[in-house]
């Protein structure tokens, strides 16, 4: 307890005498992780609109009439399965009742879509993924060209060009999202490690006073490294306060008036993000008083 | 206590500071170290805390080798060993009880033990009724016995003390040895480098002279020169 109120207190002592370089580093271990949030929201807003499009890139759905008898299913999934460019195990089939199921669920927000049906209009289908999404044209064309009972298949229908590109668009955003956060990561721990320096330098007739009678390595080294640490979790925490404030504000509005994007947070993800967020900026924190340490502290 | 076996010292550029010393030092002995500057006191005070390391030869503190002393050990070793300076090396923001408590603050020891004993250890060096006085309120001489406490708060077993009186008015110069002299009386072994030649020839102790990194006369109830 002793040694708890000792660190502390030395900790904040020298946190107030070198406010302004404390506060810079805060603020950049704050932009760093805020950058962090803002990017995995964004990915997170995106993949959710991906997943709720009809169907995925790859992705084929192949329709078959009500007139298909059982022989001549077999047959077309048989033939299905032997496609080259398709993958075996991502055939499967699904009958009219359970993709009226999957329907309702869908739109259970818009019972009027479905409330009123007296039959079930929806075909059986076959829905397959190819081993490389590149290869969705060629399989579709290989379907219509070959396919066996060519006229019990009604429809081919594959994901739009559109999300493919939408898709790669995002992946760069991601990129380039991942590598600024960690270009920024790196300053914040360089940017933290000053301050620890400075500090040291302050105080570097105690330090040797304090090797001088006898205090262990870590009794020395305790109140620096307290002190990155803390500069770590409060950048993590403004940056907490600042994402917080952009979903609220920002991201849910854009949700609300832009509803024909099916735009959504997954709402677990916050509790995941958020003390991630805080694990990195004690990381931060840690790392760079710890280089400071390693470099200005012979102990 | 104290053995130093052929121990060499050779800073950058090949300067010799210590040349083959070999001398030993017995428990509750008192000796002074003299020489002019740059005869090799302060190394070898600084050898024996291990802020320098020997270039070759054997240094056993208490029959431990400490050459073979690991890093982390250190410390430990140091809490063996007050040490005073010429430059008092006192903290100017904390006052006279602070700076002694300090001493035990950092080795761990609570509050309470500090609160017990840095007064009475003051009270032994004379500084009793200055406990709330800074550094710079005190003169030379009482400053260096606010590092002679704190060098002696934690009872270690050797005290070693580098031109202690180097800036001290010679008038209370005395003073200072005596209470070295004092801490020698209760057990501890003391070591004290100086050029100071008065002193030496008053208290008649046990005298190493170095000359350019070699003991070139050990004597015991010495005297500075042999002029």
């Amino acid at each position: 307890m002793n040694k708890i109120t000792y660190f502390a207190s030395e900790t904040w002592a020298s946190l107030r005498k070198n406010l302004i370089l404390a506060v810079a580093a805060i603020a950049v271990v704050a932009v760093s992780l805020g950058i962090l949030a803002l990017v995995v929201m964004g990915w997170n807003m995106f993949s959710n609109m991906i997943k709720s499009a009809e169907r995925k890139v790859g992705e084929i759905d192949v329709y078959l009439s009500d007139l298909t008898m059982e022989e001549e299913r077999q047959a077309i999934e048989a033939y299905l399965v032997s496609i080259p460019e398709v993958d075996p195990l991502q055939v499967t089939y699904k009958d009219k009742e359970t993709a009226l199921q999957e329907f309702k669920e869908r739109f259970k927000d818009q019972p009027e879509l479905w409330e009123y049906l007296t039959e079930n209009p929806l075909p059986n289908s076959y829905e397959l993924s190819t081993k490389d999404p590149k290869d969705v044209g060629v399989v579709v064309g290989e379907i219509s060209n070959n396919a066996p009972y060519r006229e019990r298949i009604e429809d081919i229908k594959s994901a739009s060009g559109a999300i493919e590109k939408l898709e790669n668009i995002f992946d760069k955003f991601r990129q380039i999202g991942i590598i600024g956060v960690i270009a920024l990561a790196i300053i914040s721990i360089l940017l933290v490690s000053v301050t620890i320096q400075v500090a040291i330098f302050a105080r570097r007739r105690e330090i040797g006073i304090m090797k001088l009678v006898g205090a262990t390595n870590w009794f020395i080294r305790w109140p620096f490294l307290l002190e990155g640490v803390f500069e770590g979790l409060l950048g993590s925490i403004v940056a907490i306060l600042v994402s917080w404030a952009v979903k609220v504000w920002i991201l849910d509005k854009l949700i609300d008036n832009l509803q024909f994007l099916r735009l959504s947070l997954s709402s677990s993800l916050l509790w995941v993000l958020f003390p991630c967020m805080i694990v990195g900026g004690i990381i931060i924190g840690a790392l760079g008083s710890a280089y400071a340490l390693g470099r200005f502290l012979e102990v | 206590m104290i053995r130093m076996r052929r121990v060499t010292k050779v800073y950058k550029g090949n300067v010799y500071a210590l040349e083959d010393v070999t001398v030993d030092i017995e428990r509750g002995e008192f000796a002074f170290l003299v020489g002019p500057s740059g005869s090799g006191k302060s190394t070898f005070i600084k050898l024996l805390i291990k802020e320098e390391e020997p270039t070759g030869g054997q240094i056993y503190i208490a029959d431990t080798n400490i050459n073979q002393l690991r890093k982390w050990k250190v410390p430990y070793l140091r809490r063996k060993i007050g040490c005073v300076f010429q430059d008092f090396k006192l903290l100017p923001h904390k006052t006279v009880y602070q700076n002694v408590a300090y001493a035990m603050e950092v080795t761990g020891k609570s509050h309470r033990i500090a609160e017990q004993q840095v007064p009475e250890v003051l009270k032994l060096v004379g500084l009793g009724h200055k406990l709330e006085s800074f550094p710079d309120e005190l003169s030379g001489g009482e400053q260096q016995r606010v590092a002679i406490a704190r060098a002696f708060i934690n009872r270690p077993p050797i005290l070693l003390a580098d031109e202690p009186t180097g800036n001290v008015d010679p008038s209370l110069a005395d003073g200072v040895v005596r209470l070295l002299e004092k801490i020698n009386d209760s057990g501890t072994t003391v070591i004290m480098a100086t050029h100071d030649k008065q002193i030496v020839n008053t208290f008649r102790k046990r005298v190493i002279a170095m000359e350019n990194g070699r003991i070139i006369r050990d004597q015991d109830r010495g005297v500075y020169g042999y002029e």
